[in-house]
């Protein structure tokens, strides 16, 4: 084949690729890798300069660290408030997509019933659904039945939109697991129930880690269904309680700035704290997906 | 199958529900709801007149919505292009042997997806800004002061500004998800990568896109499916403006139901633009599959 020989001649001389070649294919990638960190590396640095100081000169270094900034940002957007409802709403429904999602992945994998392909199939739909077309609807179904404007409103958007990718790698990463494991269980006169739960769940803990995080960030980055389903001032979670800082403060950019850098910190150690994981699950879930 | 090893109808029911059932009344409970209410006129209040298909006829006139379709088709172009088609580039040059620090471009061209879309946006709303915006003074460093804008208030090219915020954001997504489907792919034929000189262009292009036709695919009908659901950024950078210049089909229903407080026409257009969305991916599916199986190229 044609292919094989160009390989071998390939391999056979391979300092036919040029070294100008790979310093501007390294080029192009630093370049790439540099304009995805740079603003942010911007907004954290700006953020401890004062008004007059950005003013004056948009792109250099700070000379003092003024972090009276982000005193001044904790202040005026009630930062404590904000935080404990993103973090009830975040960890609620990141323990209810993990708990459903491992179930009915586990079913989806392990069980032959009717309709799982339908369901399978109804669950993959959220996947492709223009979830912002449904922000009218929602918010109409939750005014009419009393959900809106309560601690735990998010909670059931937040848990709904999120189950398609989970149940996706659960399921996945469960086939992965021999089935003997299961039988053994039984012969040990173990009930479905513990077997899943006590035998399968612990084994599924790295794909379920993997879910967690990656479902924690969504929920706590999420703002369109936050904007519409609360009106509350005190239920308001960070995003949104940024979005209304922005409309307030605009003026005050380095202020501003220390906001914006405060409402991405959790989500910013989460990430470096798991990077790796975070991208093998993300490329295991795309294999699937 | 032992006992165990099945559990009884009831028991896989009651497992299943509480899932279903949330995600039921989330997705599906809505839609049937809006279909409902998008034959009336209706303001909020307690009175709801029905109109019949006067919504449907009113979107079919209303150039507002259209030109937020349009706009939402020109950001799933430039998503293709700028999402997709730059992140099978970057797969490439990460699979090379060539690219040191592969790592270091995984980890820190990933980072930006994982923050809130909303404060991304607002980053770019400083970036952009005329008087303390990146991009002005780095034209100013640059010396080409002269091209300095107020570029969010710019009508013209304003769907291409903002769709570049979207795609920086989004990139290091799409260049995970090409790069787990070319490492699914032999790491010999992978070898023929190493783009050497034009030879290894046009290898490029016949071995490995055929057979990273699966991978382009899925990503692909991601992106469209995500440019079709455009929100939070438009929103948060301009507001559709200036004038509806950059309006997206889910920002205009939100304006028409949370400013003007016409829920009944709100309602339609949300069954409108669940329609458009998934027809349109029901088209491009079929027309990437057929490709596909005409191409011959598969796996």
């Amino acid at each position: 084949m044609e292919l094989r020989a160009e390989l071998a001649a390939e391999r056979e001389s391979p300092h036919l690729m040029r070294f100008g070649k790979k310093l501007a294919m390294n080029a192009i990638m630093l370049l790439f890798t540099a304009s995805c960190i740079f603003p942010l590396l911007w907004l954290g640095y700006s953020s401890l300069k004062t008004q007059a100081e950005f003013s004056n000169s948009i792109i250099s270094l700070p000379g003092k660290l003024h972090f009276e900034n982000y005193a001044e940002a904790i202040k005026l957007t009630n930062m404590p408030q904000l935080s404990l409802n993103s973090i009830r709403v975040t960890a609620i429904s990141v323990v209810l997509i993990v708990l459903i999602a491992f179930i009915t992945g586990y079913f989806v994998a392990r069980l032959q019933f009717k309709g799982k392909r339908l369901m399978v199939i109804y669950y993959l739909f959220g996947l492709l659904v223009p979830i912002h077309a449904l922000l009218v609807p929602v918010y109409l179904l939750f005014k009419e039945t009393g959900l809106a404007d309560h601690w735990y409103t998010l909670v059931i958007p937040y848990v709904a939109f999120n189950l398609s990718m989970p149940i996706l790698l659960v399921s996945s990463y469960v086939t992965g697991i021999p089935k003997e494991i299961e039988e053994a269980a039984a012969i040990d006169g173990l009930s479905f129930s513990r077997t899943m739960f006590m035998i399968i769940m612990p084994m599924a803990v790295p794909v379920l880690t993997t879910v967690a995080i990656l479902q924690f960030f969504a929920c706590w980055n999420e703002f369109s269904f936050a904007l519409v389903l609360l009106k509350d001032a005190s239920m308001r979670t960070v995003p949104l309680g940024m979005s209304y800082f922005k409309s307030q403060y605009s003026t005050n950019y380095p202020q501003l700035m220390a906001g914006m850098v405060l409402s991405m910190l959790p989500v910013t150690i989460m990430y470096f704290a798991f990077s790796s994981r975070i991208i093998a699950g993300v490329m295991a879930g795309a294999v699937k997906g | 199958m032992g006992k165990a090893l099945r559990p009884s109808s009831w028991l896989m029911l009651l497992y299943l529900l509480p899932g279903l059932s949330i995600y039921s009344f989330v997705v599906l409970v809505p839609i049937f709801s809006a279909f409902r209410y998008s034959f009336y006129s209706w303001t909020g209040g307690p009175k709801r007149s029905f109109i019949g298909l006067d919504n449907y006829v009113e979107i079919m006139r209303d150039h507002v919505f259209w030109q937020s379709f349009l706009n939402n088709g020109l950001m799933t172009v430039y998503g293709l292009i700028g999402q997709v088609g730059l992140a099978f580039l970057f797969a490439l040059f990460l699979l090379s042997r060539a690219v040191r620090f592969k790592a270091l471009h995984r980890t820190i061209s990933f980072f930006p997806s994982t923050l809130a879309p909303i404060i991304i946006a607002f980053l770019w709303t400083l970036i952009y800004n005329y008087n303390y915006g990146l991009l002005n003074e780095g034209l100013k460093l640059l010396g080409l002061e002269r091209l300095a804008q107020s570029w969010l208030d710019l009508s013209g090219p304003i769907v291409l500004l903002v769709s570049i915020p979207l795609s920086w954001q989004n990139i290091g997504f799409y260049t995970l998800l090409m790069l787990a489907g070319l490492s699914a792919i032999n790491k010999e034929v992978l070898e023929v990568a190493e783009l050497d000189g034009a030879t290894g262009f046009r290898k490029a292009w016949y071995v490995i896109i055929p057979l990273a036709k699966p991978t382009l695919m899925v990503a692909s009908l991601l992106c469209i499916a995500n440019n079709m659901r455009g929100f939070e950024h438009i929103y948060a950078m301009t507001g559709g403006g200036p004038g509806n210049a950059s309006s997206v089909m889910a920002l205009y229903a939100y304006d028409t139901s949370f400013l003007r407080f016409r829920y009944g026409y709100g309602s339609a257009l949300a069954i409108a633009i669940m329609a458009l969305t998934l027809l349109i991916i029901l088209l491009s599916a079929f027309a990437l599959q057929r490709k596909r199986s005409t191409d011959g190229g598969g796996s």
